[in-house]
């Protein structure tokens, strides 16, 4: 396993010239990354001095922060498992390590659990010399645990699978391929270190190379105006609220030809260094998509599941519009006969959950690794792979007609007011929209125009793809009310549990004009 | 009537409201949040143009501030403080 980009930060030291950097409104941190190498090295002795062994599980309960990037690095050169948990997930520290089998727990909390620790023994413990003292020699084999994840479930206790180390060096070797990150890179990374994914571009840039700049989600605007990063890692909630500002910054510019007033507006929220923009987990609106690739700013889209890693990804090389670009080497997109995607891997990620609800293991892995997406797709003649939506969004009505809702959904979202939108079948006759709004309270004009969408929406489609009613939820979808991800996907069970009464009793409801 | 600074401040909320708003109707004492939806995202965006209307520099607020910063009056003022001193 000689090219394994984890192995390779084990046993060296990365190149120098180059920075990891830490953003926060009010500041930022710099250090090199040949500083960082040896920082996470003595920080491992201290874990090592607290009993931490090979295997054994650290958590990790806060904001992103440099404390989280050398805890984790520091796990990955000791052979302990980072367990990452989203704060905004996880309110309290409590009960985190019995049942994630944690040796010691990090939080930047006030620590109330046992086992718990306070984020900020770890800057003190990185800074402090242990002379004489050596880390054992550390060589990973691809079955080997890097980390545990903890999965968004519908409902409940989050689903857990280990992630292997083969797993995450295909994918990064495959990304490095792609996009070929070097020396006048900068990565900005803004979602929560607690993805493993995110941590990825921290790996490579001590493997290959290049620049990275961790900062919150709420400061990734100001971050890219100061740090001029080269590639920003975002999800389409993010750069759909870009495109908003820029659209509406370019309305401030009077005059001049409308490509060079975008791409000015987008080059000063931008900066003026970026060679792309990455999306993915979930879908991203066409019209997205297209806005920032005309505005000067390629934006690659991709598809992947916590349970798969990264599967298919456009980048400059391959990349067809409307596709979630081609199959990832090593992983294999086979359809079944409902046209369901399963990916097969030479290195899975896992080989099934380590805690979920009995019996659902089963149905999403099979005993090679292979996994049951639950995802509709289809692949074209050159290898490019499209994504129709999820098998649970295929609707069955009475008169045996399959209705795949993410169309209708998407076309919804189309209307400036509606934010996002999920599509119910509550009696298999007809479908009824919850709608987020983009603002509430809303008032008659907004309810205008999610009616008179729903009027273009029906238009647009066929006579069992009819929206009868639309719910406006309220409060909106949000992290915090549970009816979104922390990928600010919606969480359709949940929002059917919440809207249920309403999905059913139609009063209160938008409801199609109908002749 | 209205400083400037208010004039600066009500333009870039009413922008990232995305509906139309008219700046003179968003009242200066309502939670941003809870009257008008404002995401904390959107938050930071209407800040940072804001503070490039009224030249101030963004710096000068720290994350704990903008948490603080609850209505369009916290802001107004926030932002006159700095514009103060930079003059």
């Amino acid at each position: 396993m000689s090219d394994s980009v984890i192995n390779h930060i084990v046993a060296r030291a990365p190149s120098p010239g180059h920075h990891i950097r830490f953003f926060r409104l009010g500041g930022i941190e710099t250090v090199e990354l040949t500083d960082f190498h040896a920082r996470a090295g003595r920080l491992a002795l201290w874990l090592r001095e607290l009993g931490i062994d090979r295997g054994d599980r650290i958590g990790i309960l806060a904001a992103n922060s440099l404390e989280w990037m050398l805890l984790d690095v520091a796990a990955i050169r000791l052979g302990a498992v980072s367990v990452g948990f989203d704060p905004a997930k996880f309110d309290t520290d409590t009960g985190l390590s019995e049942r994630y089998r944690l040796s010691v727990l990090f939080t930047d909390r006030t620590p109330t659990a046992p086992g718990s620790r306070a984020l900020g023994e770890v800057g003190p413990a990185a800074a402090r010399a242990r002379p004489g003292q050596v880390l054992e020699p550390l060589v990973y084999a691809p079955d080997d645990v890097l980390s545990l994840k903890l999965t968004s479930g519908s409902t409940g206790e989050p689903k857990t699978l280990t992630a292997g180390v083969g797993s995450v060096d295909d994918d990064l070797r495959a990304v490095q391929e792609m996009f070929a990150h070097g020396a006048d890179d900068n990565l900005l990374v803004f979602l929560p270190l607690s993805v493993v994914q995110q941590r990825y571009w921290t790996y490579s840039a001590l493997r290959w190379g290049h620049d990275v700049t961790i900062c919150t989600y709420e400061s990734a605007f100001p971050a890219l105006r100061l740090v001029r990063p080269t590639v920003v890692m975002g999800v389409p909630g993010f750069f759909e609220s870009a495109r908003r500002h820029i659209q509406a910054r370019m309305g401030d510019t009077a005059g001049g030809d409308a490509d060079g007033v975008r791409r000015n507006a987008a080059r000063q929220l931008f900066g003026d260094r970026i060679r792309y923009l990455w999306t993915g987990s979930a879908p991203a609106a066409a019209g997205t998509l297209r806005f920032f690739t005309d505005a000067g700013l390629p934006i690659f889209e991709g598809y992947g599941l916590n349970e798969t890693c990264i599967v298919a990804k456009n980048h400059p090389g391959a990349h067809r519009q409307g596709s979630v670009g081609r199959v990832l080497p090593g992983k294999q997109v086979l359809l079944d006969a409902e046209g369901v995607i399963h990916v097969r891997a030479e290195h899975p990620v896992c080989r099934g959950y380590e805690q979920a609800p009995p019996g659902v293991s089963q149905s999403v892995f099979a005993a090679d690794g292979t996994v049951r997406t639950n995802d509709i797709g289809r692949l074209d003649e050159d290898g490019f792979l499209y994504i129709h939506g999820r098998a649970d969004d295929v609707i069955v009505l009475d008169n045996g007609r399959k209705i795949a809702v993410r169309p209708l959904e998407e076309h919804m979202k189309i209307s400036p007011a509606i934010e996002e939108c999920v599509v119910f079948c509550p009696t298999q006759t007809h479908l009824v929209a919850v709608v987020s709004p983009a603002v509430e309270p809303i008032g008659p004009a907004e309810e205008r125009a999610i009616a008179e969408q729903l009027a273009l929406t029906n238009a647009a489609f066929g006579v069992d793809e009819q929206i009868r009613d639309v719910v406006v939820a309220h409060p909106r979808f949000g992290v915090e009310n549970g009816l979104l991800t922390s990928q600010l996907k919606p969480r359709r069970e949940r929002i059917l549990d919440t809207y249920r009464s309403r999905i059913h009793d139609n009063q209160g409801s938008i409801h199609a004009v109908r002749d | 009537m209205q400083s400037e600074i208010e004039t600066v401040a009500r333009k870039n909320l009413a922008r990232v409201l995305e509906t139309p708003v008219d700046p003179a109707d968003l009242d200066l004492d309502e939670d941003m949040v809870g009257a008008y939806g404002l995401t904390s995202l959107n938050k930071v965006l209407f800040l940072m143009s804001a503070c490039d209307d009224a030249g101030v520099d963004l710096s000068s607020f720290t994350e704990p501030d903008v948490a603080a910063m609850s209505t369009l009056r916290d802001v107004t003022e926030a932002l006159s403080r700095h514009a103060e001193r930079a003059a």
